[in-house]
């Protein structure tokens, strides 16, 4: 389970995050959407551990981030638009070097890589060097890095962005799955669709601050409209999020 | 969590040695060229010698009109050099270093001489340092002597006596030629071998540094649970395997020219003891990695690989340059140079070099200025790579 509590964080005088407040549950996923430079990124990047917190808190497990950073690195899997990977090792290489950062023993990230590798079908590019690779073979390669110490928290900003159809399609499948073993999974988009398709709950954030937060019928609902995209547009542009309260702290509500 | 992993200073190590070596091109060109600088420097040298001897032995002026002015040639003959007739278009020759300076003789020459008002022309060009500066010298020592000569029988003539001429005689012992030629020899090999060991683990200072924020590749490796000093460390380790490897290449390339390749010019001005190849060693081994850290550091602010570069490039030019304003200054040795990285290391090695006395402080104080240039540079470091400007901000 994934805590945030009225989260807030400036750069300069720009207020990138002002008090969002959600809770992740454990054993599904949450999407995070909002428009591009919504806050989205640093609440994702607070969340695992990256971005220091001006103010609030967030419990990832259980465990503080302020506080206990590296028990939270130990437990959760973060993805974020950097997924730079060395070009002159091998995907497997490129992999170990994280699970023996890890201090994982070779024998049990072997097994993991495998597993993930048959996964999301990419054996014929594990042993190859991961120049020139595809913008779908670099995310798969990225995925299985983050993944190799088998992360009960897996935490994904925008991961489709910039791939194909079949690669999509594969790591929607393997979101599904960690989510069906039981993990805590964050999932952010810009796109409404891809986050109604995933996601058992939805939290909307829009100029730093949570505007809605539900189900994608309750979002519906909510909104009054009969389109997503629509819908998406109406909640972004709200001031204030609508009482709904069963999952949200109550300093929101 | 120990600040200091083993295990993970290790796992970094070993992958940025094996990303690196990798990397053949820029691998290929800093190994062969710190093993090439060596002989070639060193054959160089030699053959740069050479050609300064030769010339001096030849005894040849070039001389354009000399039948215009026989008294010259008479001379010239009894000095024993053999006049030659300059090339048609030595004017342009002379420009582009291709030829020696030339004496040209007016037509007039000889009534003016009985006169007293005679002249030559001397062509060269002094902006060159090759064929022509050694000419000019030759043909203006013959000049004086000329003059003198002509002149002490012209007052003979008038009844003068000659030691009025002359306040003090002097007598010329040419100490000059050997000496200067060691002292260029004494200041290239060390500079080259310092600037070896900053060039060298440049490239792989700045990739691993600026070239893992181009990459997007810094950001999830912050977010494995290791101490980022121990990263540094790692990171810094490899650097310095990279800069004291080629060190030890370069010294190798010295001791095998020296030791292979008959060299006698050159091994009558350097021939280096074991002692000596250690006293190299232990000045130059901690420098590459001290001026390796310092990059690192310099290189991180660096966004891309190239903007690094750029950083990168301004600490090289300047201590490169270190050195060289010292020898036109004139510098003289002492003992505050010492606490001046690259200048310390000079006048160390030069000194080697000279086989002139060395105590425990030439070696202890560089030493501990680089230890401290090592641990304030990997602090900082380690201090940047926490900021989110570093981590987050991509070109």
């Amino acid at each position: 389970m994934i805590e945030v509590r009225d989260l807030k964080k400036s750069f300069g005088s720009v207020v990138a995050v002002d008090g969002v407040s959600f809770v992740a549950k454990g054993g599904a996923i949450t999407g995070l959407l909002g428009p591009n430079g919504a806050g989205k990124t640093t609440t994702i990047r607070m969340i695992g551990t990256l971005v220091g917190i001006d103010s609030g808190s967030v419990v990832v497990n259980g465990l503080n981030v302020a506080t206990e950073a590296d028990a939270v690195r130990r437990t959760s899997g973060l993805l974020t638009d950097a997924r730079g990977l060395y070009t002159r090792m091998t995907a497997r290489e490129n992999i170990r070097y994280y699970a023996d950062l890890r201090g994982i023993d070779a024998a049990k990230s072997d097994a993991t890589i495998a597993r993930y590798v048959s996964l999301l079908d990419m054996q014929d590019i594990l042993d190859r060097r991961t120049e020139g690779f595809s913008q779908g073979e670099k995310m798969k390669v990225a995925i299985v890095r983050t993944l190799v110490h088998e992360p009960s928290h897996v935490i994904l900003d925008e991961p489709t962005n910039g791939l194909d159809v079949m690669t999509t399609r594969a790591l929607r499948e393997l979101v599904k799955r960690l989510k069906d073993e039981g993990r805590t999974v964050m999932f952010s988009s810009h796109i409404m669709q891809e986050v109604a398709a995933l996601c058992d709950e939805i939290i909307i954030i829009s100029r730093g601050r949570v505007t809605a937060q539900g189900s994608t019928d309750e979002l519906l609902a909510m909104s009054g409209k009969t389109s997503l995209e629509d819908a998406f547009v109406c909640l972004a542009e709200m001031e204030n999020a609508p009482a709904r309260v069963s999952l949200l702290p109550k300093e929101v509500a | 969590m120990n600040v200091l992993n083993f295990k993970t200073i290790f796992t970094v190590l070993k992958k940025e040695l094996r990303d690196h070596l990798r990397d053949r091109r820029t691998a290929l060109m800093i190994f062969v060229s710190s093993i090439a600088v060596g002989p070639l420097v060193l054959i160089g040298m030699s053959y740069f010698i050479s050609s300064i001897e030769e010339k001096a032995e030849k005894k040849e002026v070039f001389v354009l009109n000399i039948m215009h002015a026989p008294q010259l040639a008479n001379f010239f003959a009894r000095q024993d050099f053999t006049i030659k007739e300059p090339k048609p278009d030595f004017r342009a020759l002379i420009g582009q270093g291709k030829h020696d300076a030339v004496l040209v003789v007016p037509d007039d020459f000889s009534e003016k001489f009985v006169t007293g008002r005679a002249d030559v022309e001397l062509v060269y060009d002094d902006t060159r340092q090759d064929a022509s500066a050694q000419s000019i010298g030759i043909i203006r020592r013959l000049m004086t002597g000329f003059n003198r000569e002509v002149s002490t029988q012209r007052l003979l003539a008038h009844g003068v006596s000659t030691s009025l001429l002359r306040a003090v005689e002097v007598q010329d012992t040419n100490l000059g030629t050997p000496a200067q030629r060691a002292a260029m020899l004494l200041f290239i090999i060390p500079w080259l071998a310092l600037i070896v060991g900053i060039t060298g683990c440049m490239a792989v200072a700045i990739d691993m540094t600026a070239g893992e924020r181009e990459r997007g590749s810094l950001e999830p490796l912050l977010m494995n649970p290791i101490a980022r000093p121990s990263l540094i460390l790692g990171k810094w380790l490899a650097v310095a395997c990279y800069g004291m490897g080629i060190v030890l290449l370069l010294l190798a390339g010295f001791a095998a020219t020296l030791t292979f390749f008959p060299l006698p010019k050159i091994a009558s001005v350097v021939s280096l003891s074991p002692a000596q190849y250690f006293g190299f060693a232990v000045m130059l081994l901690p420098f590459a990695p001290a001026i390796g850290a310092l990059q690192m550091l310099i290189a991180t602010f660096g966004r891309s690989f190239k903007e690094a570069q750029t950083y990168v490039s301004y600490l090289y030019t300047v201590v490169s340059f270190i050195p060289v304003i010292a020898m036109f200054t004139q510098l003289k040795d002492a003992t505050w140079q010492l606490f001046v990285p690259m200048l310390g290391q000079m006048m160390v090695l030069t000194r080697i070099l000279r086989g002139e006395h060395l105590e425990a402080m030439h070696f202890l104080i560089p030493l501990s200025v680089c230890v401290a240039m090592t641990a304030v540079a990997i602090a900082a470091l380690t201090h940047l790579m926490a900021k989110e400007k570093i981590i987050f901000g991509r070109s």
